[in-house]
C-alpha cells in the first residue's frame, strides 16, 4: 500500500489545502519498502486532489484539511487521517505501529474530530485496523 | 522621574490587569516564544479557532492556528525576522470542524523589560460576519458553493432548502459546467442526510458493464478477477445521497435495473444470491434533453417519470451575464485564499471581454479563465494579457494600450465571428442578424482584421449552389 504524509519543516504540514510537499511511503508487510518526496503544490483544490490520486495513495496523513477536500478524497476511496501533528519520523513510526490516530499526534483541539473520522471506534476497531499499514490493502 | 501621585487613579488592584483586557476584546490574541510555542491565548482566540487555551498553551503555533499562510508566508516569522509589524494581512484558518474561516492578522514583537525580543504577538479578527454582510449588501444569493444574484438562479436557490427537506428523487438539467453537482451537494448539505456520504458517479464516463458493477457492486467470484466483495455506490451511499451525473448516457438495459432500484429500493450486486436494501437518496443530472430522448425511444419513459418528480433547470451563464462580475470576484477571492496571492480584481477591459464571451463551458469555463490569469499573476489587477489568447484575438498584436474603445471593438469582433458561425459563413445573413448594412459589415470586418470563412454559406452540401 501507499501512504502519503504532507510535511513542512520536518513536521506534518499544518494545512493540507496549501501544503506543498508529501512523503510517499510504499509499505510492504508492515514496513517501509520505499520512501519518496513528492511535490503536491497545485493551483486549485481539484488539482491537489488529482495530484494525490495520481500518486496512487491509499492513506493520506495530514494536518488540518477543509471539509470539502476531505469529503472528496474520502469519496475517491482515500483514507484520510487528518488533524495529525508531530515530527514526521515519529508520525511514520506511530502509523507503522498502528497507533494512529492518537491523542499524542493530534492537533490541539482536534481529538474529538479525529475520533469521529474513525467512525467512533476505539483503537482496536475494525476500521482502525484496515487503515493501518498491516491492514488488508 | 515622574511622580506616581500625578497619574489618574488605577484600578482597585493597583495595577492594570492586561489579562482582563485581553479577555474582554473580540479579536483573537496569542503570543509565542522564540521556539514558536504558544505562551498565551485569549478567549476570542479560543472561540475563533475552536481550540481551548488549555490545549493551545505550549503547542506549536502552526498546529494551533492552522492558517493558510503558516507554511509559506508566516506573518509572525516575518515580524520576528525583520522586526517590522504587519497589519491586517488576510488569510484563512481551518478550524477543528474543517471549516475555512477568513481572518485578518496583525503581528508585533514581544520584548522583555530590557528590550530583548522574547517572542511575538499575533492578533486576528474573524471576517466571516463581514463577508456575510458584504454578501447581503451586494444582494447576492448564496447556498452551498453557489453564488448568484440573477433572477433565474434566485428561483433555483430559493427552492433548494425545500427540496432538501424532501426525500424525493430530483432531476437537475443544465449544460455542462452550469453547476449541477454543486446544486446536488447543496441539497445534500442542507438535508437531514448531511452527516452521511455524498457519492457522485459520472454515468457517461464508464462503459456499461463497469458502470453496473460500480453502481451495484459485486461478490467474490462473480467474474474472473473478482477476488473479493466490492460494495457498489448504492451501498456506499447508505444514509446519504447518490448523485448520478449524465443519466442520459445510461444504456436501456441498465435503465431497467435503475428503475427497479428507484421503485423497490432494492438491488442485487453482481454474483449475489440475495437482494440488498438501499436507503440512499438519489439525485440525477443530465445535459441532454431527456424529453427528446424519450420521444426517440433512447430513454425509458417510466424511468423518466420516476426521476423527474422534481426538476431543476440550471440556466447557462450566457443567460445570466449579470452574474459574471460576481463570479469573477468569487473566483478571485477563492484563488487568493487557496494560492496565497493578492490579486485585487480585473481591469474594466477584462470585465468587458469576460461579459461579452458566450461561455459554452459555462461557469467552469469562467473559473478556468480566472485560474489561467492566476498562473501568470501574483498580485495586482488581471489585465488583458493575462487572459487566454483565444478570448482576446484582436489584442494579439496590440497597436497601443487597451482602452474602452478597444473593449467595444473586441465585443464587436466577437459578435461578428459568432454571427458568421451561426449563419454558416453567410455574410449577408450575418449582417442582417446583427442589424447592420452589408457595407458597414464588410467595413467592420476589414477594420477589425477578421478572417472571413472560406465557405460563404450560400452553397449547399448537395452542390446546389452557384456554379
Amino acid at each position: 500500500m501507499k501512504a502519503a504524509l504532507t510535511f513542512w519543516d520536518g513536521r506534518i504540514s499544518p494545512v493540507f489545502d496549501v501544503s506543498r510537499e508529501a512523503m510517499v511511503l510504499t509499505i510492504e508487510k508492515g514496513a517501509v519498502a520505499g520512501r519518496r518526496r513528492e511535490n503536491i503544490e497545485a493551483s486549485s483544490a481539484a488539482r491537489k486532489i488529482e495530484r494525490i490520486m495520481e500518486l496512487g495513495v491509499q492513506t493520506l496523513i495530514c494536518g488540518a484539511i477543509s471539509e470539502p477536500l476531505h469529503r472528496e478524497l474520502t469519496e475517491r476511496g482515500v483514507v484520510v487521517l487528518a488533524f495529525v501533528a508531530g515530527e514526521i519520523d515519529e508520525v511514520i513510526d506511530a502509523f507503522l505501529a498502528g497507533l494512529l490516530p492518537a491523542p499524542a499526534f493530534s492537533m490541539p483541539g482536534c481529538r474529538g474530530r479525529q475520533m469521529r473520522f474513525r467512525g467512533g471506534r476505539g483503537r482496536g476497531g475494525k476500521r482502525a485496523r484496515d487503515w493501518g499499514p498491516s491492514g488488508r490493502h | 522621574m515622574s511622580r506616581h501621585d500625578d497619574r489618574p487613579p488605577s484600578p482597585s488592584s493597583g495595577r492594570i490587569d492586561t489579562d482582563s483586557i485581553l479577555e474582554s476584546i473580540s479579536d483573537g490574541v496569542f503570543t509565542v516564544d522564540r521556539q514558536w510555542r504558544v505562551t498565551s491565548f485569549n478567549r476570542a482566540a479560543e472561540q475563533i479557532t475552536g481550540v481551548s487555551r488549555e490545549d493551545a498553551i505550549g503547542c506549536r503555533c502552526s498546529d494551533v492556528f492552522r492558517a493558510s499562510m503558516c507554511e509559506t508566508d508566516c506573518a509572525l516569522r516575518h515580524t520576528m525576522n525583520t522586526g517590522a509589524a504587519l497589519v491586517n494581512r488576510t488569510t484563512f484558518i481551518v478550524n477543528a470542524e474543517g471549516k475555512r474561516i477568513p481572518i485578518s492578522v496583525s503581528t508585533a514583537l514581544l520584548r522583555d523589560e530590557h528590550g530583548v525580543v522574547v517572542g511575538g504577538a499575533e492578533t486576528f479578527r474573524d471576517l466571516s460576519l463581514i463577508e456575510e454582510l458584504r454578501s447581503q449588501i451586494r444582494g447576492r444569493y448564496q447556498v452551498g458553493d453557489i453564488v448568484s444574484h440573477s433572477a433565474s438562479m434566485r428561483r433555483v436557490i430559493e427552492v433548494i432548502p425545500r427540496i432538501a427537506e424532501s426525500e424525493s428523487t430530483i432531476l437537475i438539467s443544465g449544460e455542462t459546467g452550469t453547476g449541477k453537482e454543486l446544486v446536488a451537494r447543496a441539497i445534500h448539505g442542507l438535508s437531514q442526510r448531511r452527516d452521511g456520504p455524498f457519492v457522485a458517479v459520472n454515468c457517461g464516463a464508464l462503459p456499461d458493464t463497469l458502470l453496473e458493477s460500480e453502481l451495484f457492486g459485486y461478490k467474490a467470484g462473480a467474474f474472473t478477477g473478482a477476488t473479493r466483495d466490492k460494495p457498489g455506490r448504492f451501498a456506499l451511499a447508505r444514509n446519504g445521497t447518490l448523485f448520478l451525473d449524465e443519466i442520459g448516457e445510461v444504456s436501456p438495459a441498465l435503465q431497467v435495473r435503475l428503475l427497479r432500484v428507484l421503485q423497490d429500493k432494492r438491488f442485487e450486486p453482481l454474483g449475489a444470491t440475495r437482494t440488498e436494501k438501499t436507503n440512499a437518496r438519489v439525485i440525477v443530472a443530465t445535459n441532454r434533453d431527456l424529453d427528446d430522448l424519450v420521444e426517440r425511444g433512447a430513454f425509458r419513459q417510466d424511468l423518466y417519470y420516476r426521476i423527474k418528480i422534481m426538476k431543476l433547470d440550471l440556466p447557462p451563464l450566457r443567460q445570466r451575464r449579470e452574474d459574471i462580475p460576481l463570479l469573477v470576484q468569487h473566483f478571485i477571492a477563492a484563488f487568493n485564499a487557496l494560492q496565497n496571492k493578492q490579486v485585487t480584481g480585473v481591469s474594466p477591459d477584462v470585465l468587458g471581454v469576460l461579459t461579452a464571451h458566450d461561455y459554452p463551458g459555462n461557469v467552469r469555463e469562467l473559473q478556468n479563465i480566472i485560474e489561467h490569469a492566476f498562473v501568470l499573476l501574483h498580485k495586482g489587477q488581471i489585465e488583458l494579457e493575462h487572459l487566454p489568447a483565444e478570448l482576446v484575438p484582436i489584442w494579439q498584436h496590440p497597436p497601443v494600450g487597451p482602452s474602452m474603445s478597444d473593449t467595444i471593438q473586441a465585443v464587436e469582433a466577437q459578435a461578428i465571428r459568432e454571427a458568421l458561425e451561426r449563419n454558416q459563413g453567410n455574410r449577408l445573413a450575418a449582417a442582417q442578424e446583427l442589424g447592420m448594412h452589408k457595407s458597414t459589415f464588410f467595413r467592420k470586418v476589414r477594420r477589425l482584421g477578421i478572417d472571413l470563412p472560406k465557405k460563404d454559406g450560400r452553397s449547399t452540401p448537395n452542390g446546389g449552389g452557384k456554379s
